[in-house]
């Protein structure tokens, strides 16, 4: 077992952190944690790595416990931040040979294969990068001293699509290697693409574990129609999900299906529309759908 | 246990700041100490008529402006003590507080490293930097002193008196590291810095003015320094063992609050 909570619990004061998480992530794993912002995500990953003192329960990571204050215990460990903040003043070759003399020997090839396949130019001062660049180092620092286990939370953020297609062929040929990976995201397509198994964060707690195959909501698009004439849906409609009028816009109507691409397009073939748009649920509205669909209380922003 | 990597590292982020303090107390040991062969005996009495109160206040005489050591002492170095204690807590308290500032924290902590081996480095960086900037200010004093005193000029004294510098900069600094625990900017640190740095400064003032308050002597870096004395080869032994007493102390108390230190943001 990689990582292990036992009812990882943290509170700021009276407000609540992460709730009795009970995580476990085995050896060799992709494991998406996926929730909302506010969920308890990165909470869960800072207590993960020793930067907040859990208030009940604890952790361990290959199987050791936590050390509070830092140790030996991480240099199996990369991890990457969602906003990724470096001192400024150094170069980003500077940061690298820093990140690097804590796990010596580095593989300069490595490095290097790193550098030109996230496309990054290493020579410019931190305090220039854009966010893109910053985050990109992150990564780069991350995976330097090929690490045991990755944890990244949210490591697409602020990344150009060519890039991110190259992280995730990094971190696909990191865990064919046998490396570990955590990460967080509110994307629900890159926990498609890339892990085994997926848990659901909401409201502080761990509320779902699921393979991603059997992953809640995986087909889901959200569609915005409005029928010839202002019409309400009919029945054709109907079989997709159930409509739902949107507020201040007469005649539009929004539903969440669940269904294959060519049963979506035969039933939308029987009805007259005049607007018709379909998008990938945002982690919001997929959490609202799969709470909606099994009769649970939704509140909150979820 | 003690982690080069690191220490190599804050001697390289903070050598712009050592650069300028050592520019500043270059030109204020420079100008002050360069002007003494222009005090004469009327210089002297001048002082000697000023209230006693304010001479007091400042341990002014006009014996001061009349030998070379304990005007280099009792003035000069006093103003540079002044100034070095500010850059001495601002430094002690940035290391610390810049992790959290910067955001750098997620970086050096969640490196295979313990936060007392990274206290461990920064204060010796710490103790390096005010070090390098003890020894410029004697090399700087021993030529600009032996240029206008000749042999009146007393190097032998004066290394006792940059040592209680030295020393006392480095209490500031443990102060400093002692409650930096506690602060998340850097600009808190600077602030603090100035606060404290003119806070002994006062603090001497006062006791020397005011016969009740001798006892807040005891709070001054000022106090156990006793860069007069030491300046003239009398230096306070007992003083000289407390300040780095301040500065192990305050280190270990950093210590204690930095293992608990949660870093949220």
């Amino acid at each position: 077992m990689t990582i292990e909570t036992m009812n990882l619990s943290k509170y700021y004061g009276p407000v609540r952190g992460i709730v009795d998480i009970n995580l476990r992530v085995e050896e060799g794993e992709v494991y998406g944690l996926i929730g909302p912002n506010g969920a308890g995500k990165t909470t869960l990953i800072r207590t993960l790595l020793g930067l907040i003192r859990p208030t009940r329960g604890g952790a361990t990571l290959f199987g050791q416990p936590i050390p509070w204050g830092g140790g030996e215990l991480y240099r199996g460990v990369g991890y990457l931040p969602t906003d990724v903040r470096l001192y400024p003043d150094m170069t980003g070759k500077e940061l690298l040979d820093y990140a690097a003399s804590f796990h010596q020997p580095i593989d300069p090839t490595w490095r290097k294969a790193l550098q030109e396949r996230l496309q990054f130019d290493p020579s410019r001062r931190i305090r220039s990068y854009s966010h893109g660049n910053r985050k990109k180092l992150g990564i780069i620092q991350a995976l330097l001293h090929r690490p045991r286990l990755l944890i990244l939370d949210e490591p697409t953020t602020g990344l150009d699509p060519l890039v991110r297609l190259e992280l995730f062929s990094v971190l696909q040929e990191q865990n064919r290697q046998g490396v570990t990976i955590l990460f967080s995201t509110h994307v629900l397509e890159e926990v498609d693409r890339l892990c085994q198994r997926v848990g659901f964060i909401r409201q502080g707690s761990l509320v779902r574990v699921s393979s991603v195959h059997e992953l809640p909501g995986r087909h889901m698009r959200i569609l915005t129609v409005k029928l010839a004439g202002g019409k309400p849906p009919d029945k054709s409609l109907a079989q997709l999900g159930h409509p739902r009028a949107i507020e201040g816009q007469p005649g539009y109507y929004r539903l969440a299906v669940d269904a294959p691409a060519n049963h979506i397009t035969a039933q939308l073939h029987q009805v007259d529309l005049e607007y018709f748009e379909i998008v990938n649920p945002s982690i919001e509205e997929l959490f609202l759908e799969i709470y909606r669909g099994k009769g649970e209380g939704v509140q909150g922003n979820a | 246990m003690l982690r080069m990597n690191i220490l190599v590292s804050e001697l390289h982020l903070n050598r712009r700041s050592l650069v300028i303090w050592t520019i500043v107390s270059m030109v204020i040991v420079g100008i002050y100490l360069g002007f003494f062969p222009y005090y004469d005996a009327s210089w002297a009495e001048v002082i000697d008529s000023m209230p006693p109160a304010f001479l007091e206040a400042f341990s002014f005489s006009g014996v001061m402006f009349e030998d070379v050591n304990l005007y280099h002492g009792g003035l000069v170095l006093m103003y540079v003590l002044v100034a070095v204690s500010i850059y001495g807590f601002m430094l002690a308290g940035s290391l610390i507080a810049r992790e959290s500032d910067w955001g750098t924290a997620e970086f050096l902590l969640v490196m295979p490293v313990t936060r007392m081996q990274i206290l461990l480095a920064k204060a010796t960086a710490f103790v390096v930097l005010v070090s390098v900037l003890w020894l410029v200010i004697f090399i700087t004093s021993t030529l600009v002193g032996v240029a206008v005193a000749g042999r009146d000029f007393h190097v032998g004294a004066q290394v006792w008196a940059h040592l209680a510098g030295l020393l006392a900069t480095m209490a500031a600094g443990g102060i400093a590291f002692a409650v930096a625990p506690f602060i998340d900017r850097t600009q808190t640190s600077t602030s603090l810095g100035v606060g404290v740095g003119l806070g002994f400064f006062l603090l001497d003032a006062v006791r020397n003015m005011i016969e009740v308050l001798d006892p807040l002597k005891y709070l001054s870096i000022h106090y156990y320094a006793e860069l007069q004395g030491a300046a003239t080869g009398e230096p306070f032994t007992i003083g000289l063992l407390v300040l780095p007493a301040i500065f192990i102390i305050g280190t270990l108390v950093g210590l204690f609050f930095l293992q608990r230190k949660e870093f949220t943001v």
